[in-house]
């Protein structure tokens, strides 16, 4: 049964994941080439952990997609120290956000296949990180006071989130560039980032004013 | 500015909850970990400064609370907290929105093919038998 399951899930290698673990596994005979088979997304028997649904969730929507691999290319351009992170190829993506278009995941492909091996580690780590869901939920129950949060509320905040940290720490790779430092992001570049997001009004704002800090 | 000072790290934070399951004090570093791989992922160093993580936690907790706060004065109105109320407040900002459809929708069909399985389960059980 489990085998079952895996070859199943399977099914749901991105293309750049395929093309990276062809080298080191071999596809299962039934499940398609996972290269191809991507028009049409059928309903696949997921394994009863909570993880791979957690890594289902963490793909990002193309509207993201684009601008934040740009974004963090973009950052590649400074002198950074090359650090070996640990040589993990394998990029454990479930399916593509853009649900089979063709034309974007031809795109996806051309940008993943020219990635640097730091570049693909960035993004591996951008595709798999997220808030763990009990985590997130605790929190939410103890600020709304009450038992009613649900699922989809957690995962929506988790995603929620997500950007909100992406739009911080970009920001903030922003301020590093205009003051010309380098090197990892200080608290005062994220001070700055988060007043600028403050200005912006994409942080929402207290009606009552915080105290007990 | 003092580096990590000027930001109150204070460990504990009103208990809003009546639950005795739920602490009233907020421990140093619950999302520490995965903040890390996220900052990276997002640009940073692969290493990121424990005192940036650390303000970086600090503000999501509370852009959380606010957000949850802001969502509940909305629910409120309803009857109940639901979903909707987190989506109306992204409701401008279009990356967000699409993103929470996403979810919602890949949550949906892997309950549905959770639903499929579970049926497929039983006739395979029934066939072999």
């Amino acid at each position: 049964m489990r085998s079952l399951l895996t070859q199943k899930m399977k099914q749901f290698k991105d293309p750049f994941e395929a093309a990276f673990e062809e080298q080191q596994e071999d596809s299962p005979p039934e499940s398609p080439s996972p290269a191809d088979d991507f028009s049409t997304q059928p309903s696949v028997p997921p394994t009863e952990a909570a993880n791979p649904e957690d890594d289902e969730l963490n793909a990002p929507p193309s509207s993201v997609l684009f601008p934040s691999p740009t974004a963090a290319a973009a950052t590649k351009n400074k002198e950074e120290e090359d650090e070996d992170v640990e040589d993990n190829m394998e990029v454990e993506l479930s399916k593509l956000p853009s649900g089979g278009d063709p034309d974007k995941m031809a795109k996806m492909q051309a940008i993943l296949s020219q990635f640097t091996e730091e570049q693909m580690n960035r993004y591996e780590s951008f595709r798999r990180s997220g808030f763990q869901k009990a985590t997130m939920k605790r929190l939410l129950t103890s600020i709304t006071g009450s038992q009613k949060v649900s699922m989809p509320m957690t995962i929506v905040m988790s995603g929620i989130a997500k950007m909100f940290v992406g739009e911080l720490v970009e920001t903030a790779r922003i301020v590093m560039t205009e003051r010309k430092e380098s090197g990892p992001i200080r608290p005062c570049h994220i001070r700055e980032a988060y007043r600028r997001l403050k200005l912006e009004g994409k942080v929402p704002k207290r009606t009552v004013p915080r105290l007990f800090r | 500015m003092n580096p990590a000072s000027s930001v109150a790290l204070a460990k504990s934070k009103p208990g809003t909850s009546q639950s005795s399951e739920n602490t009233t004090k907020r421990k140093r570093g619950i999302f520490q970990k995965e903040l890390q791989h996220m900052m990276y992922g997002f640009g940073d160093d692969p290493n990121p400064l424990p005192e940036t993580v650390a303000l970086v936690e600090d503000i999501v907790v509370e852009y959380v609370t606010d957000f949850a706060h802001k969502a509940q004065e909305i629910g409120s109105k309803r009857g109940k907290l639901s979903v909707e109320d987190f989506m109306y407040l992204v409701r401008k900002d279009p990356a967000k929105l699409n993103r929470c459809k996403e979810l919602l929708s890949m949550q949906e069909e892997l309950k549905q093919a959770r639903k499929a399985f579970d049926v497929d389960e039983e006739k395979l059980a029934a066939n072999i038998d």
